[in-house]
């Protein structure tokens, strides 16, 4: 757009007070996101017509999934989780206002490579809607998996109904999905998790409480690998631990895509030279609070598995690698650990 | 008009069950009443989700979670991508096909086909009802305006 047009823009948006509320938003954005247009002023925009609109506007500006991004975005603002959720009818209803002026300031975010998740602040996790806030990590599908796969093998070991009283232990919480997600399917259990984010553990008792979970689960701030002695005192005996910890390594970091590195908490994702320098430290950890014959359940990168068999093998005596899980990518993805006797 | 409606329904376009309804129908939420749906064998299907070539994990922050599940024995494909979460729309796939299995095995015996016909008629007559209603509401007033006026009338000296 040319400078000439957006100031006959900004002059036509000043007369109409109700987009007033966006033309200031609009001469700020414009300065953070290149390509942030203004809504139609006179006319108004069916949500179809929105959708095309944008996805056309985020292709324009290399932004990734732009189709998926604007459909998200839109059906969002029209009260649904997906564009297939939104009425065929509703679709072809000119957008609201209050509608427009929401799409275009979501949109102008996402014309930032900000993730959809961060823009509309949540996603959904197996049966839960999450609140999503930079720059804590945002769910990954793969984590769902290792939720069915612990709630699936806890079943083997202690039955249906996953036997009385459970303990378990998260580390790196993030935004609390895995355990939000098994205090909701096991109404027996107790959680202990941490954070060495204070964003993260203010976001997942923010989850928990919106959820109705809170009294179940306790969320601290710590680090594994620097605070173990208080977490020790703190978290008694578990009956398992969970974990998806950052494991990309260093030289990864650096070929991520944008989103994710101009948004997400590096943080979460760096796992060191080898990717493994926080699974050491939960491993270390697990051999002394699990109890006997309790289990860890990992996520990791799909060349860890072998280098953390072999690790246990030869370093920790006291556990023992159970096995590997794929991905539904069939990448090697999980790995269960147990706690000898 | 809205049985010259189903008719046009019916004789243009898809079955009208698959227009009209949201899938899964019987297996949504509040629909108690159990209907016998065709129990699925892993191995006769073929899933593939939208997730591109990345490296995937942590590495990866992708939105396509929409789920593709093919039937093979039948050739029946369901695409679900009702949810956010890859898998809850396994789930929802996995429903929604064996209630297409129901309709496929029993055709016009389909127990699903007649639920989602007898749900049709009965919104048809709520609609009925309810214009039924609104009608005679706007008859009333009508009346009433008009006896209004003679009330005054009458009451003038």
């Amino acid at each position: 757009m040319t400078s000439k047009k957006m100031w006959f823009l900004g002059r036509l948006m000043h007369r109409h007070k109700r987009l007033s509320q966006l033309s200031s938003f609009f001469r700020s954005a414009s300065c953070a996101a290149e390509g942030a247009v203004a809504p139609p002023v006179d006319s108004s925009v069916t949500a179809e017509q929105a959708v095309r609109l944008w996805a056309q506007h985020f292709t324009l500006h290399g932004i990734s999934e732009p189709l998926l991004s604007s459909q998200y975005i839109i059906a969002h603002v029209l009260g649904k989780k997906t564009f297939e959720g939104v009425d065929r009818r509703q679709l072809k209803d000119p957008l609201t206002d209050t509608q427009t002026v929401s799409v275009w300031n979501l949109c102008t975010k996402r014309l930032t490579s900000m993730p959809v998740q961060y823009v509309i602040e949540e996603w959904d996790f197996r049966d839960l809607t999450l609140k999503m806030k930079p720059p804590v990590f945002i769910p990954r599908p793969e984590t769902e998996e290792l939720v069915g796969l612990v709630l699936e093998n806890l079943r083997l070991i202690r039955g249906e109904s996953y036997g009385a009283d459970l303990r378990c232990l998260e580390v790196g919480v993030g935004s609390g999905a895995i355990s939000l997600s098994l205090l909701h399917s096991i109404p027996q259990l107790r959680v202990f998790a941490l954070d060495q984010s204070q964003a993260a553990v203010c976001l997942t008792m923010e989850n928990a409480n919106r959820l109705g979970l809170q009294d179940r689960l306790e969320v601290q701030q710590l680090d594994v690998m620097g605070d173990s002695d208080a977490l020790l005192s703190k978290c008694g005996p578990v009956h398992f631990l969970v974990s998806n910890p950052p494991y990309l390594l260093t030289q990864e970091m650096q070929s991520l895509q944008t989103e994710i590195v101009r948004f997400e908490d590096h943080a979460a994702l760096d796992g060191g030279l080898d990717g493994l320098s926080v699974i050491r430290s939960i491993l270390v950890l697990a051999s002394e609070l699990l109890i006997e014959r309790g289990r860890v359940y990992l996520e990791v990168a799909q060349c860890h598995p072998p280098v953390i068999r072999q690790m246990i093998e030869e370093t920790m005596p006291g556990l023992l690698y159970l096995e590997t899980r794929c991905d539904l990518s069939n990448r090697p993805r999980f790995c269960i650990i147990q706690r000898r006797a | 008009m809205s049985s010259l409606l189903l008719r046009i329904c019916y004789g243009f376009g898809p079955p009208l069950h698959r227009q009209l309804f949201k899938w899964p129908f019987v297996l949504a939420a509040g629909k108690k009443d159990h209907i016998d749906l065709p129990v699925l064998n892993e191995e006769d299907l073929e899933e593939q989700f939208v997730r591109g070539s990345g490296p995937g994990g942590q590495a990866t922050n992708k939105t396509s979670n929409c789920v593709v599940l093919k039937h093979l024995p039948t050739g029946i494909v369901v695409k679900c991508h009702q949810t956010r979460s890859v898998n809850n729309n396994r789930k929802l796939a996995r429903d929604i096909l064996r209630e297409k299995l129901e309709v496929e095995y029993n055709g016009e015996e389909s127990e699903l086909l007649r639920r989602q016909r007898e749900s049709m008629q009965r919104k048809q007559d709520k609609r009925r009802k309810v214009n039924e209603n609104i009608e005679k509401k706007r008859r009333f007033k009508e009346t009433l305006n008009a006896g209004g006026d003679f009330s005054i009338k009458s009451q003038e000296p």
